[in-house]
């Protein structure tokens, strides 16, 4: 009788991979209704007016090496095209253009309807760190602003 | 040398495809329409056509651009897909109320047929079959995981049901299915049918899938297999305190690059510079049906038009190559239209195996549960 039962209970079990094909119908249901973190309030760089939106409320990945954190970054006053190169990280203070340039990551790029960054970040982001924007413009002249982190990003909080 | 038995050879045979059943037919069915998905698009929706009722030529990618940028004046064009020949290209872009569009333009008319939010069928079934639509978490997915893992249980469950299924190649010369002997032997007999006339496609399949899971883990592992076109020196772009310089080199000029760098170039991709720091990126087939469209590459300089990488059949590496022949085996491309029904055929087939190999197995289990209810009551009986 136990083999019985046990030979009962393994047709079911065969089943069981079935429950995993629930997983796609849930991502693609996300997928169609995308949620984003609320956007960080406007800050000013030079003349320029931009909001930034992080992409998840996920910590800093892995990427070539590299810790980064993805943005979206939105111009309101000021437009892309006044812009020679632009970059974003997250620490205590902007990364210096110079060293900001040597790297393939944290380069603000996309279109003028929406910027996207891989912005450089350390594995953990600590209290009293910000999120910086270095914009530089065609001229050579550097402009600066920053966000305060959201604290669920922050991880010590 | 330790003899295996066949009864153990029977159960590893199960044990490789039993437990995942259904979700390895789902990923072989999605596979399936996915091989087919261009032609289905072309079938039910008009507006992606490149019909040439005038038979006139078609225009490059470059006007088919143009046409975007001037038919939308604050479009910011981001890359243009190039598919069959019956398919019209395809635009994407952004502007002030579209974050993302793909714009399919008639290369023969010049005409926009459809503007979508990027939203298609081919992209859904690539991306639930690729990857069962599981999040991407930087640079990996566990669905991709998921799906890759199925050429292991391809293998597995095609290596023991070669060795369970002696002589098998006797099916070639004396195909037998026997409708009459009940629905245990009419399953068993089109499951190792179905199982042997499908050798070569399960190879295909599981080596083409073996590739895509180590490739998974190389993208984990930031393993790059084609290098990334390196971003232009901060020095080398201009500084202007009057006004705001644009790209000299156009889109058009970088495809005539490629058009001259390469024999035969036929542009499947071309993505544009995203940033100031940025190349044209054009990507292209050749002659060899057995590399993809994306085994000749090219990144243009579009502030001097200078070349400053490519990437082609002959300059590839091992793993390059493996990449890039891939894809034409596993999507079934290499013969065209003809070669990709032969797939949607054998995949097809591959996806009933699964589900016949459940009915073996569940049949196989009525007949043993009838058996011991059978035995039970004589033992009752006796008694």
């Amino acid at each position: 009788m136990a083999r019985l039962k046990n030979k009962k209970t393994a047709s079911k079990r065969y089943w069981l991979n079935a429950l995993l094909l629930i997983l796609p119908v849930v991502f693609i249901y996300q997928s169609f209704n995308p949620e984003f973190p609320a956007s960080l309030p406007e800050t000013q760089a030079g003349d320029f007016t931009l909001t930034a939106m992080p992409y998840d409320e996920d910590k800093p990945y892995q990427h070539d090496g590299l810790y980064v954190k993805d943005f979206l970054v939105m111009f309101q006053d000021g437009g892309v095209d006044e812009i020679r190169q632009g970059f974003l990280n997250i620490g205590d203070k902007p990364l210096p253009i110079e060293e900001a340039q040597q790297h393939e990551l944290g380069i603000l790029h996309g279109t003028r309807h929406g910027q996207h960054v891989h912005g450089l970040a350390q594995e953990r982001i600590t209290a009293g760190q910000k999120i910086w924007v270095t914009l530089q413009t065609w001229d050579g002249e550097i402009h600066q602003g920053s966000w305060e982190i959201p604290a669920h990003l922050i991880s010590d909080v | 040398m330790a003899r295996v038995s066949n009864r153990f050879l029977f159960q590893l045979h199960g044990w490789f495809s039993l437990p995942v059943w259904v979700l390895f037919s789902f990923v072989c069915l999605t596979g399936t329409v996915a091989v087919m998905s261009h032609e289905f698009a072309w079938l039910t929706n008009e507006n992606i056509r490149a019909v040439n009722p005038d038979n006139r030529q078609a225009q490059s990618v470059a006007e088919s651009v143009a046409t975007v940028k001037k038919t939308f004046p604050d479009a910011d064009v981001t890359g243009v897909s190039v598919r069959e020949s019956y398919m019209a290209h395809e635009v994407m872009f952004t502007a002030t109320d579209k974050p993302f569009a793909i714009a399919y333009v008639n290369p023969y008319s010049g005409a926009i047929q459809e503007v979508n939010d990027g939203v298609t069928f081919i992209g859904f079934m690539r991306t639930l079959h690729g990857w069962l639509y599981f999040p991407w978490h930087g640079s990996y997915s566990l669905g991709y995981y998921l799906v890759s893992l199925m050429s292991v249980v391809m293998l597995g469950a095609l290596i023991t049901g070669l060795l369970v299924f002696k002589k098998f190649w006797q099916a070639y010369r004396n195909p037998k299915i026997r409708s009459h002997q009940g629905p245990r032997t009419l399953t068993a007999d089109l499951h190792k049918l179905a199982g042997v006339w499908s050798i070569w496609f399960m190879v295909i399949m599981s080596a083409t899938g073996l590739w895509y899971l180590i490739q998974s883990v190389m993208w984990h592992a930031d393993i790059e297999v084609d290098p990334w076109p390196a971003q232009l020196d901060a020095q080398s772009l201009p500084v202007s305190s009057q006004n705001t310089p644009t790209m000299p080199v156009s889109l058009a000029q970088a495809i005539t690059k490629a058009e001259n760098t390469f024999d035969n170039f036929q542009t499947s991709y071309i993505m544009m510079p995203e940033h100031n720091r940025d190349t044209y990126k054009l990507y292209g087939g050749g002659n060899n049906p057995f590399y993809d469209g994306a085994s000749f590459q090219l990144a243009v300089n579009p502030w001097n038009g200078e070349i400053t990488q490519t990437i082609t059949p002959q300059n590839m590496d091992a793993l390059q190559t493996i990449m890039h022949i891939a894809d034409p085996l596993h999507f079934g491309t290499i013969g065209g239209i003809w070669t990709k029904l032969l797939w949607f055929v054998f995949g097809l087939i591959l996806s009933g195996m699964s589900v016949s190999g459940f009915i073996m197995w569940y049949l196989r289990l009525a007949k043993a549960r009838t058996v011991s209810r059978k035995a039970t009551a004589a033992r009752l009986q006796e008694a």
